[in-house]
């Protein structure tokens, strides 16, 4: 299976270059140029916001097509909780799990228990750490590029604990050799995903050298399959170990609930997740025990790959919570022991990628800060982005470094008339 | 100090006008990402500028940051039209406070602010007249 680096990719033919996705993009990462939108990687958190807005469907996620499934000898499913909640009321987990074997899953293991386990670890974690304070969650794989990029100073910040999908993975890929009698290479584990990110997080993952996952399959690929296979299915088997507290972490808020510390909080969407994580560079949070910060709107639920609205998700969602308690399935014997045999370790610290300097040489990258804004002066300050760029000062940041000519500004060039 | 190299910006700051405030030290905050300043000096000069910020929010009508961003130092100087304080020494004990009871509700006036910003900058100044104003300089060493 090829390997890709990002969560999307633009489609040229499609790509009218209309300036809704610069304008959107949260680290000023596009700019359209010669009627086309590029990316600058570099700059690319995967937070999928392009994706959402382009209306001319020229932006398309990379997830893994279910026909790859075919280049496995074995496959193991680990749905994200969130395909509970795109269904009608009358279908549970138990038969959407089931739909997934019958789709042609070799195994379909619940991910929201792992969820439910990681909820009692993270308990434990946040009772036993020293700090930095808040403690930021890593579930999201947005948040976690972000804070590598734009917040190195909060890496320490983030929570030590393998995120549920990763363990699970480990956990079942090797039970499924084990009893299959094949290497473990031969195996396909595949995370059903609301999200685009999830896929850079599968193939350059942080905190581990290599993911345990092998690819992610979009929900929206993978729930049409589902819809037809549902009425046929019959509950041979319990598949479905969660609790509520499981289920939870696919809306905002998920993860601390199940907690019994107080002083946490949950942030979700993009803007909301920048101004928090600026705030707390500023001090503001110092004492906020954890933070949950989700960058899709109102959390996984939110995500641009699912197809139910989501605010029918997250009724949806709590309907479930009700159903299914919101106290720990857990044993505390249990958690102390996968504790012990280090289940929830993170492999490998994440490190800061944080974005390269207008220069290296510090004098030089002053003096470019002094030419953008003395550039910007000079501009109309529309942010029109006729330009390509998505305001007058990312565009005057683009002239300081040689990529335009300020005479591309509509504006300037119109009075030069 | 070579002109050229050295990048200058100043910033109004308005008494009591809550929905800008922070504005200017994430300004200044980002800059200094953009040229590369190491994290652990990115996160002494926020902590201690939005600290000096928020003080001039709180207590003054009126209020000006410059900034000074130079190859070797960062000096950040907050000159306010203000109460004054009365007493420097006493402002800076942790726990020391004159908040009223409506700038505590919304989270500030614990006294951890002077003391914040002394502890978070290489060198610090301050002056105070009452009745007319604070001026406070604090810098950075690259």
């Amino acid at each position: 299976m090829q390997k890709q680096l990002h969560s999307i990719r633009f489609i040229e033919e499609k790509c009218i270059g209309c300036v809704t996705c610069i304008r959107a993009c949260p680290t000023k990462a596009i700019r359209v140029i010669h009627d086309k939108a590029r990316v600058n990687y570099d700059r690319c958190i995967n937070c999928g916001e392009c994706f959402r807005v382009c209306p001319h469907d020229a932006i398309a996620s990379e997830t893994t097509p279910p026909a790859d499934l075919k280049e496995f000898q074995c496959t193991i499913a680990l749905p994200s909780p969130v395909l509970y909640s795109q269904f009608d009321r009358d279908i549970l987990p138990n038969q959407i799990l089931l739909a997934l074997k019958r789709f042609g899953f070799d195994y379909v293991f619940d991910e929201a228990w792992d969820c439910d386990l990681t909820t009692d670890a993270l308990q434990e974690y946040l009772d036993t750490t020293d700090g930095p304070f808040p403690k930021i969650s890593i579930t999201c794989p947005v948040v976690v590029r972000l804070i590598a990029m734009l917040y190195p100073n909060l890496i320490k910040h983030l929570v030590e604990l393998e995120i549920p999908r990763e363990s699970a993975a480990k956990k079942f890929r090797e039970k499924a050799a084990k009893s299959r009698g094949i290497p473990q290479e031969k195996i396909g584990v595949f995370h059903i995903t609301p999200c685009p990110a999830k896929v850079i997080s599968i193939n350059s993952p942080v905190g581990t050298d290599k993911s345990n996952l092998d690819g992610a399959i979009a929900i929206k690929d993978i729930y049409g399959p589902l819809l037809e296979i549902l009425p046929d299915v019959e509950e041979t088997e319990i598949l479905q170990l969660s609790s509520g507290i499981g289920i939870a972490w696919s809306i905002i808020g998920g993860e601390i609930m199940g907690l019994r510390q107080e002083n946490c909080l949950a942030v979700s969407g993009v803007q909301d997740v920048i101004q928090t994580l600026n705030d707390v560079e500023a001090g503001k949070f110092k004492d906020t025990l954890f933070l949950e910060c989700l960058i899709c709107p109102d959390g996984c639920i939110g995500g641009s790959l699912t197809v139910q609205n989501r605010h029918i998700a997250r009724r949806r969602v709590r309907m479930l919570i009700k159903m299914f308690g919101d106290h720990t399935r857990v044993s505390r014997e249990m958690l102390l022991r996968l504790y012990r045999e280090e289940y929830f370790s993170l492999k490998k610290e994440i490190k800061p990628t944080p974005f390269p300097p207008l220069d290296k040489d510090k004098a030089k990258a002053i003096q470019k800060v002094k030419q953008r804004e003395e550039i910007f002066k000079k501009l109309p300050g529309k942010n029109c982005s006729a330009c390509g760029a998505p305001d007058c000062r990312s565009f005057a940041q683009d002239v300081v470094l040689d990529e335009r000519t300020i005479d591309e500004c509509v504006f300037l060039a119109r009075e030069e008339l | 100090m070579v002109e050229n190299n050295t990048f200058v910006q100043q910033y109004e700051i308005k008494g009591w006008d809550f929905t800008r405030a922070g504005e200017a030290s994430c300004e200044i905050k980002n800059i200094l990402k953009e040229i590369g300043t190491p994290p652990e000096i990115i996160r002494r000069v926020a902590i201690a500028t939005y600290e000096a910020e928020m003080n001039i929010v709180m207590y003054a009508k009126h209020g000006v940051i410059h900034c000074l961003i130079d190859p070797h130092y960062i000096c950040i100087t907050l000159e306010d039209q203000g109460p004054g304080i009365a007493d420097i020494n006493r402002a800076l004990e942790e726990g020391f406070s004159t908040a009223t009871p409506e700038i505590r509700e919304m989270g500030f006036g614990a006294g951890m602010g002077l003391p914040n910003i002394k502890r978070n900058s290489d060198s610090f100044h301050i002056t105070s007249e009452i009745g007319s104003g604070t001026k406070l300089e604090m810098k950075f060493y690259l």
